[in-house]
């Protein structure tokens, strides 16, 4: 079913996204720098042929960031037929979440990565925070923000 | 005053390009016929084809005589004197004489090549040496009207066309040339032969074989055209051998007009700023329509729609004038593949199809060595030796294959082999030896490639010969992304690797300037400049919240693009300066340096996230980096709005 | 006013005859890329010259010849034959099939200007019997 995760960490958090939302897991060569665009976005990369995006998740959840090394990777995604880039510290894993076991998000989530929550799920003793791609995606709050 | 030899060589020097594009044509037909040849099949090389390498030959050797290429002028002498040989069945054609031939043509092509690039000639006597192997000692050259009528099966009814000519169906471009195609569209022609009449006027008579109705001949009556069906048994036209079945070259006067690549790359860049135009068009229509009466609207609204539609239709119709077959880079590859398999010792057949798939003729040339390292990579490295092929219960002889197609708006070529497949292991191993951190998992697909692609990964000793010289899959991928495309890799141990390339149809290429700005390359549509001065730094004058810098006799308003872009320019005694605009609203805009000039395939920048005022989008300079296209235009109008707001908000 | 016709199916080879002839005065260029076409410019205007190639594709240059003669109007037209073939039986062909002249590639352009001048300038000249090659 569509229970398929893509797992990647985050400063040591541990993040699923739907499989279906991911195109491609890639290596993050060169990235470049956009003049005037939001603070969170690296810049762009090529990636199939396309120019996309490169969200740093690191800055978008608030943290600081690092330089890449040689398990960061670009996590790909795609909806609503925009692909976007997501730069994570490192993404491997592929897993099969059944739906019932993820829970909303507890009350106390809060702050900047309680908005992109989808829900919770531990599996084998780990906690992983699924997020929401539409809204990880969404541009509209930052607008808002920039103003 | 000169000598004759002189203006001769003068004169001659003036057609040199003629030559090197009519030798091309040729090649180009030759390596077609070349790659199709069979020598096990049952009939031999067919008389046609015999025919059309012969004369293909017989051509370049008079052209290469009369520019004194001498080298050329001899090798295809010999080229030429071995199908005559073949044509007149003195001799047939063996295994051992295809790859003369191929051998022959191969050098031929090199020869060639190394008088328009002034380089040193490669040696000719080995191949004189291998056609004269396979070639019976040749008696006095006969003067040559030997014809063979080859006896194939009759294609539908014999018709008997009689064509008539006059300055007034000339004048309409009915010509006896126009004649002939029609009806090669039709059948087959059979016999062709001109006839003076009793009334002294002359008529051309062909045979033509078709399984078409009379109803087409008829409709031709207008054109001077007279047809009637032939009994079965009806004498042969005296003289004429059949037209050769393979349909003939190319170079007769013609339906096709050679067109420098330049004048359609103009073509395009007209047509691109009739788009641009329209679109101001119709913002300036959108101004206006609150005062226009909704009638009027209406009808200025679908004008200008369908002026849309035309020029889109127009840039398609320019478009496809730079279709050529991919056929044109996969008809070199049997060459390669004999070539590698017999230095390597392996037994590679190779197969191709859809060589009729067109594409750009700009991704033919820069596809072209891509390719070949591919091909070179599965024959060298895919295919195994025909000893561990038996082991593993495959046939000896490893297959290769060669395929494209076009799919919407993509054109796919794809690369594949029945060879070992890809060690993953070795791979997983190699990367993790330069630092590259990978799981245990499956190795497959996109990160496969990525780490094959990595910088400092190769498997194999670069000085691996056969492997194409060390260049390794990072430049076939940056090729291929270079053109906004996509490499995949599929690939399964034990039996066999494909390699897809998928390419857009269809390309926006523009000439761009390349400019770095603290630290960061940026391309500058060569369009949008009209000037690319130096200026000393001491003259810049600050006047109010801005620059200006003196300009022929003047001052120009100077913009610093490292503080657009919140950059840190590199300091430097002298400012390089974009020229952008025209009159009043001209400006200067300064940045670190200019590099060069080169035609970029531009990419479109879409996604919300990175839409930024002053970037139309990005390239891809060859090393996969992303490198923003600026509109400098744009960027020069926002920075003095952004002042002139600033300077009110502080009152000034 | 009378044309040259110049017939080879090499496009290259065209140009450069009509660049080697440019300077003849009151002549106009055709060029014709196979005998068939060769015989056809014969029928739609006054030739006053042919530069003929023999190898080609449909109809072989002495082919063509050969009608040229048959044909009344054309018994008189100057032909210079213009090929690769040097030997001795090949020119004996074709002077005998009706060549005025007999050329061999490569031509020296000033060579080939100064006869098709002449030739195009007096065509009786071609009736007195056959020219060798100079």
């Amino acid at each position: 079913m569509k229970d398929n995760y893509i797992l990647f960490t985050v400063v040591d958090t541990t993040y699923g996204v739907a499989s279906q939302d991911v195109a491609h897991v890639e290596l993050v060569e060169d990235v470049t720098r956009v003049p005037n665009a939001p603070q969170h976005v690296d810049g762009v990369v090529f990636s199939r042929g396309a120019v996309v995006p490169a969200v740093n998740l690191r800055a978008r959840f608030g943290f600081e960031r690092v330089p890449v090394d040689a398990r960061t990777r670009l996590v790909v995604v795609q909806r609503e037929g925009r692909s976007v880039g997501l730069i994570v510290d490192a993404a491997r894993e592929f897993v099969t979440i059944p739906s019932e076991t993820i829970h909303p998000p507890a009350e106390g989530l809060t702050g900047t990565t309680g908005k992109y929550l989808r829900g919770v799920a531990t599996i084998g003793g780990r906690m992983i925070l699924i997020l929401d791609v539409t809204e990880l995606l969404n541009t509209n709050e930052l607008a808002a923000q920039e103003k | 005053m000169a000598s004759p030899e002189q203006g001769a060589d003068d004169f001659l020097a003036g057609f040199i390009d003629d030559y090197y594009a009519e030798c091309d044509e040729h090649l180009t037909t030759i390596r077609r016929l070349l790659s199709d040849a069979n020598p096990a099949a049952a009939r031999g090389m067919p008389a046609g084809t015999i025919e059309e390498l012969f004369r293909a030959f017989h051509s370049i050797k008079g052209l290469s005589g009369m520019v004194e290429l001498r080298d050329a002028e001899l090798l295809a002498h010999h080229m030429e004197s071995y199908l005559r040989q073949l044509r007149a069945r003195e001799t047939v054609l063996s295994s051992q004489g295809l790859d003369a031939l191929i051998g022959g043509t191969s050098l031929l092509e090199r020869v060639i090549a190394a008088h328009r690039e002034g380089t040193s000639s490669p040696v000719i006597a080995p191949a004189i040496e291998a056609l004269a192997i396979v070639s019976v000692p040749d008696l006095t050259g006969r003067p040559g009207t030997e014809r063979e009528t080859s006896i194939e099966q009759p294609l539908g009814t014999a018709w008997s066309v009689v064509f008539t000519p006059s300055a007034a169906l000339a004048a309409r471009g009915v010509t006896v040339d126009r004649v002939r195609t029609r009806l090669t569209e039709i059948g087959r022609i059979t016999g062709a032969a001109p006839r003076v009449d009793d009334a002294g006027g002359i008529t051309f008579e062909f045979v033509v074989e078709s399984v078409q109705d009379a109803s087409v001949f008829e409709s031709w009556a207008n054109d001077g055209i007279v047809s009637t069906q032939r009994a079965a048994h009806s004498p042969e036209i005296a003289g004429h051998a059949a037209e050769p079945a393979t349909g003939g070259s190319a170079l007769t006067s013609s339906h096709f007009v050679r067109v420098d690549l330049g004048r359609l790359d103009e073509l395009m860049r007209m047509i691109g700023d009739l788009v641009i135009t329209r679109a101001r068009l119709g913002e300036s229509l959108a101004k206006i329509e609150a005062r226009v009466p909704a009638v009027e609207w209406r009808t200025v609204q679908e004008n200008s729609h369908s002026m849309e539609r035309q020029l889109r239709d127009l840039r398609e119709g320019v478009m496809r004038v730079r279709l050529v077959r991919i056929g044109e880079i996969f008809e070199r590859m049997p060459f390669v593949v004999r070539d590698l398999a017999r230095e390597s010792g392996r037994g590679v057949e190779l197969q191709i199809t859809g060589q009729e798939t067109e594409i750009d003729k700009y991704l033919v040339e820069r596809m072209m060595d891509p390719v070949l390292h591919l091909v070179r990579n599965a024959v060298s490295h895919g295919i195994e030796p025909a000893a561990a092929r038996r082991a593993s219960g495959k046939d000896e002889t490893g297959l290769l294959t060669l395929s494209a197609a076009s799919v919407g708006d993509l054109v796919t070529i794809e690369v594949a082999d029945d060879g070992r497949g890809v060690d993953v292991d070795a791979v997983r191993k190699r990367a993790r030896a330069i630092g590259i951190a990978v799981d245990e998992g499956p190795l497959e697909g996109r990160e496969l490639l990525d780490i094959l692609c990595a910088p400092g990964f190769s498997t194999r000793d670069t000085a691996d010969r056969a492997a194409g010289r060390g260049v390794g899959m990072a430049v076939v991928r940056n090729a291929v992304q270079e053109l906004g495309g996509v490499l995949t890799l599929d690939t399964v141990r034990g039996q066999g690797t494909r390699f897809l390339i998928e390419l857009p149809l269809t390309l926006a290429i523009t000439d761009a300037i390349i400019a770095s700005v603290g630290g960061q390359i940026f391309a500058v549509p060569q369009s949008s400049v009209r000037e690319v001065i130096d200026v000393p730094a001491e003259s810049v004058r600050a006047l109010e919240n801005h620059e200006i810098m003196p300009y022929r006799g003047g001052v120009l308003p100077l913009l610093r693009l490292a503080s657009v872009f919140g950059l840190i320019a590199r300091p430097g005694r002298t400012l390089h300066v974009f020229v952008i605009g025209s009159g009043a609203s001209a400006v200067g805009v300064a940045v670190d340096r200019i590099h060069t000039q080169r035609e970029i395939v531009v990419r479109t920048m879409t996604d919300p996230l990175i839409r930024s005022e002053g970037i139309t989008g990005a390239t891809d300079l060859g090393d996969g980096r992303v490198v923003l296209i600026l509109d400098l235009l744009r960027t020069a109008r926002l920075a003095s709005e952004a002042s002139a707001a600033q300077a009110l908000r502080s009152g000034a | 006013m009378k044309s040259i016709v110049i017939v080879d199916d090499s496009p290259t080879i065209r140009r450069m005859v009509r660049a080697a002839l440019a300077g003849i005065p009151a002549g106009r260029f055709i060029e014709a890329a196979s005998g068939l076409e060769a015989i056809e410019q014969l029928t739609l205007g006054p030739v006053g010259l042919m530069v003929l190639d023999l190898n080609m594709p449909d109809m072989h240059g002495v082919e063509v010849l050969q009608f040229v003669r048959r044909h009344p109007a054309f018994r008189s037209l100057p032909v210079i034959v213009l090929t690769t073939r040097g030997d001795d039986e090949s020119r004996r062909i074709a002077m005998e099939a009706g060549a005025t002249l007999y050329l061999t590639k490569p031509f020296v352009p000033q060579v080939l200007a100064g006869h098709a001048s002449d030739l195009f300038a007096s065509p009786q000249a071609a009736q007195e019997g056959h020219r060798g090659e100079s």
